[in-house]
């Protein structure tokens, strides 16, 4: 199941070296929504770090929808999905071989766009690396699962590119509100909530119950 | 006693408003082969789809071996082959690594070069599919579905865009099966049963005639 789920991601990751046609149109939007944000806050003046914060997860989740957006393109031109739903293999890792695909292309973003609103944002000082780092691999995480279980959803929808996003922006409302609370958190300041477990831990319980409900339900969601 | 291969009972599928079969009953046998001809529309598609389990019926059952065919479990789903109206190819892979993730998947070691030659493509098997023509296109389909050598065979029109050579490889493909494995293919060439010595099924307006 998992060598099966690896071998459709690395396809996944070679078409899109081959086509680049998800990463470049993510780079475009984040890079253009981090500059354009930082303009309109004029955070050259000081946007203030839960401003800053918040801008980085809002720009990560809206990237990361457009991605997903082609979560199962490849296998719409031909008809791919088909040799897969009666392949010998756990439906599952039909899912798990695009979510893996969907977290490479957001750490490849986020290669680009971190540093960028950082280098806009923090002329000086800016939060501790560490923890933001963190969040955002944990979140990504969530979010390739979240989101790759809701393209599955939506596959079979006319209005898939609609329904999509009602579909993953309220799931992915959690892991916004913790990615800002450990970021915000990363800058010395006291970010609440999230009791015991803080934001981290809260970021990987997320990925623990929505990579077992996706395991589980996924050999439904993908059939017919 | 063995169940058929392949059964329909009081199969019927609606999609929306239009219903594409209606209370179609058939039995295909292991080692049988059964050619289904009918007009465009007349539901051979949504048959074969039903057949394969890539759709659950409105009303009735699809059975493959006395199994309900949707819910047919790996084991099973590795000795079967459904090849449909588009490749169920990945466009921007080359013509071998598309058969080698199917190896992959199948978890066999395949041989690869045998296969492509098989359907005359050799020459081409390291170009990308996405400039391959629909005849092309449609070899390398017969190449995947035939490749792993499953023991239930589901073609959908598979002559479509082929020409004369391609279709010589074809029926050669369906006659090494002929007795040997289970075999429904949907076709308009109503020459076909009697060149391969099948059955034929007539299907009309969604009803098994």
């Amino acid at each position: 199941m998992i060598g099966a789920a690896l071998a459709l991601a690395r396809v996944k990751l070679v078409l899109e070296l081959r086509r680049r046609e998800v990463v470049f149109a993510m780079l475009l939007f984040v890079a253009a929504t981090i500059v354009i944000v930082h303009f309109a806050l004029r955070a050259d003046e000081g946007a203030g770090p839960r401003a800053a914060a918040g801008m980085l997860w809002a720009a990560v989740v809206f990237t990361a929808v457009l991605g997903l957006l082609r979560a199962f393109a490849a296998e719409a031109e031909e008809g791919a999905l088909d040799a897969l739903l009666l392949a010998p293999v756990d439906r599952a890792a039909i899912w798990l071989g695009s979510a893996l695909a969907q977290l490479g292309f957001l750490v490849v973003v986020e290669l680009v766009a971190v540093p960028l609103w950082w280098l806009l944002f923090f002329q000086e000082g800016g939060p501790e690396p560490l923890p933001v780092i963190a969040a955002l691999l944990l979140a990504n995480i969530g979010i390739a699962l979240v989101g790759t279980l809701a393209a599955g959803l939506a596959l079979g929808a006319r209005t898939r590119d609609v329904l999509l996003p009602v579909l993953v922006l309220p799931l992915a409302i959690p892991l916004v509100l913790a990615g800002v609370t450990a970021t915000y958190g990363a800058f010395g300041e006291e970010g609440g909530g999230f009791g015991p477990l803080g934001p981290l831990g809260f970021l990987a319980l997320y990925d623990l119950i929505f990579l077992a409900l996706a395991w589980g339900t996924s050999e439904h969601l993908l059939g017919d | 006693m063995q169940p058929p291969a392949v059964t329909l009972e009081g199969c019927s599928k609606r999609f929306g408003e239009r219903l594409a079969l209606r209370k179609a009953t058939l039995a295909v046998e292991p080692g049988e082969t059964v050619v289904l001809l009918g007009p465009n529309g007349a539901g051979k598609s949504t048959l074969l789809r039903l057949a394969a389990g890539l759709l659950r019926p409105t009303a009735g059952h699809a059975r493959i071996d006395g199994v309900d065919a949707v819910d047919a479990p790996r084991a099973m789903r590795a000795g079967m082959a459904y090849a449909g109206h588009r490749s169920q190819l990945y466009r921007g892979l080359t013509a071998r690594e598309n058969l080698a993730l199917h190896a992959r998947l199948h978890g066999r070691a395949l041989d690869l070069d045998a296969a492509l030659a098989a359907v005359g493509l050799a020459d081409r098997a390291d170009e990308r599919i996405d400039g391959f023509s629909r005849g092309m296109l449609q070899r390398l389909a017969l190449a995947r579905a035939t490749a792993h050598d499953p023991v239930l065979l589901l073609l959908d029109e598979p002559a479509s865009g082929l020409d004369a050579d391609g279709r010589a490889l074809l029926d050669g493909a369906l006659m090494d099966g002929h007795g040997r494995r289970t075999q429904l293919v949907a076709s308009h060439d109503a020459d076909l049963p009697a060149r391969l010595g099948a059955r034929a099924v007539r299907l009309d307006a969604g009803r098994l005639a």
